[in-house]
Formats: C-alpha cells, structure tokens, sequence
C-alpha cells in the first residue's frame, strides 16, 4: 500500500522498491539430496510430480519431459541419474518461494519412501 | 495440511565482511571467500555450502543439513534491508 499525493494505491511490493529508488536483493536457494530409486531418471521425476501435485493442491505445477517439475514462479525440481539406484534431485527456490521450497526439500529428504510408492 | 504464503522483499546489497563476521558469530567459522569478476564466492567446506554473491543477488547452494541452510538465510536476512 502506497500513498501516491494524497491517494492510497496498493502496487507490486517490486514495484513498490522501484519507486522507493531501492534494488530489490534476489535470494536463491539450491539444495540437492539422493533418492534411493531404481529405473530412468524421467520416471523418478514423474513419480515426484504425481507427489507435489497430490501435497500442493492450490499451486500451478508444469512437469517437462526432460524431467524437470516448474512450480509456481520459482520452485524447480530436476531429477538426474540414469538406470543406476541412486537419483540426485536438485530443488530450488527464490526466497519468495521458501515455505513451498523448504516443504518440498524436506517432504523428499526426509522420507524418500513417498516417492517409492506414489 | 495447507500451507500459508507470506512473502517478504528484500533489498540492498550484501556487505560480504559483515556477513562473514555474522556467520562467524553464529558458529560457522570455517570461511573462504574468493573474489570473482561479478562478486564474490563464499564457500563453508565443513557444511557443504557454497554462497555466490553477484550485485543485488546472492544464491546460497546447500547440500548440507537444514539446519545449517536455515541458519545461513536468517544470517542473511539480518544483513539486508526487509519490506
């Protein structure tokens, strides 16, 4: 909410650091964890998007056939690791994104056995 | 369960000293910080962390623990202006 002479206005909190004649800090996070999981990367990935879609009902989740899960603006989930067991998934986030970023790092890291059974 | 979207800005550019002296101060004391041609690269070897610093924009790359990369952003947090 900004007051513009004497009118209030509600604008973009960015915009609103424009005006202020401020630049905005852009704050990324990358964290990547390993899942114990047989078979192609592409299908752990699919397996981790029919997961997000189920936790995060409400958000707008796009899944890639490279194997790459976008949600809302920030949020990225990439899976990598061909047949061998082990899958690296890299989760990353803006700072704007952290309560969705830090759920989802710490629904995969802590209980991997999620993903084995979706 | 639901989860709740706060979202807070933030601004300003990081004083790579001050933070350094921050993270020291929160117990993180294995530091190296290397000067590169946009910023600076700070790396903490002992908890799987690597901070680039470039301008206005600063991505912290955790593979440690949680705890470590909570302590690292509120750290942060503290060393820049919030909206």
């Amino acid at each position: 909410l900004v007051m513009r002479g004497n009118r209030l206005q509600i604008i973009d909190p960015s915009q609103a650091l424009k005006e202020m004649g401020v630049e905005e800090h852009h704050l990324r996070f990358t964290s990547t964890i390993s899942i114990e999981e047989e078979g192609p990367g592409n299908k752990v990935a699919e397996k981790i998007y029919q997961l997000v879609k189920r936790k995060l009902k409400d958000f707008s989740i796009h899944y890639s056939s490279d194997g790459s899960i976008s949600i809302s603006d920030s949020l990225l989930i990439q899976v990598s690791g061909d047949e061998d067991e082990t899958k690296s998934v890299l989760v990353s986030w803006s700072h704007q994104d952290e309560d969705i970023g830090s759920f989802l790092l710490q629904l995969l890291r802590e209980d991997p056995s999620l993903v084995q059974a979706v | 369960g639901s989860l709740i979207r706060e979202k807070s800005y933030i601004w300003g550019s990081l004083n790579i000293q001050s933070f350094v002296d921050a993270l020291t101060r929160q117990g993180i004391t294995d530091i190296k910080v290397e000067d590169t041609e946009d910023g600076s690269i700070i790396d903490l070897p002992n908890d799987d962390t690597l901070i680039q610093v470039e301008g206005a924009s600063t991505h912290i790359i955790c593979n440690g623990e949680e705890i470590v990369r909570t302590k690292i952003r509120d750290t942060l947090l503290r060393c820049l202006q919030k909206l």
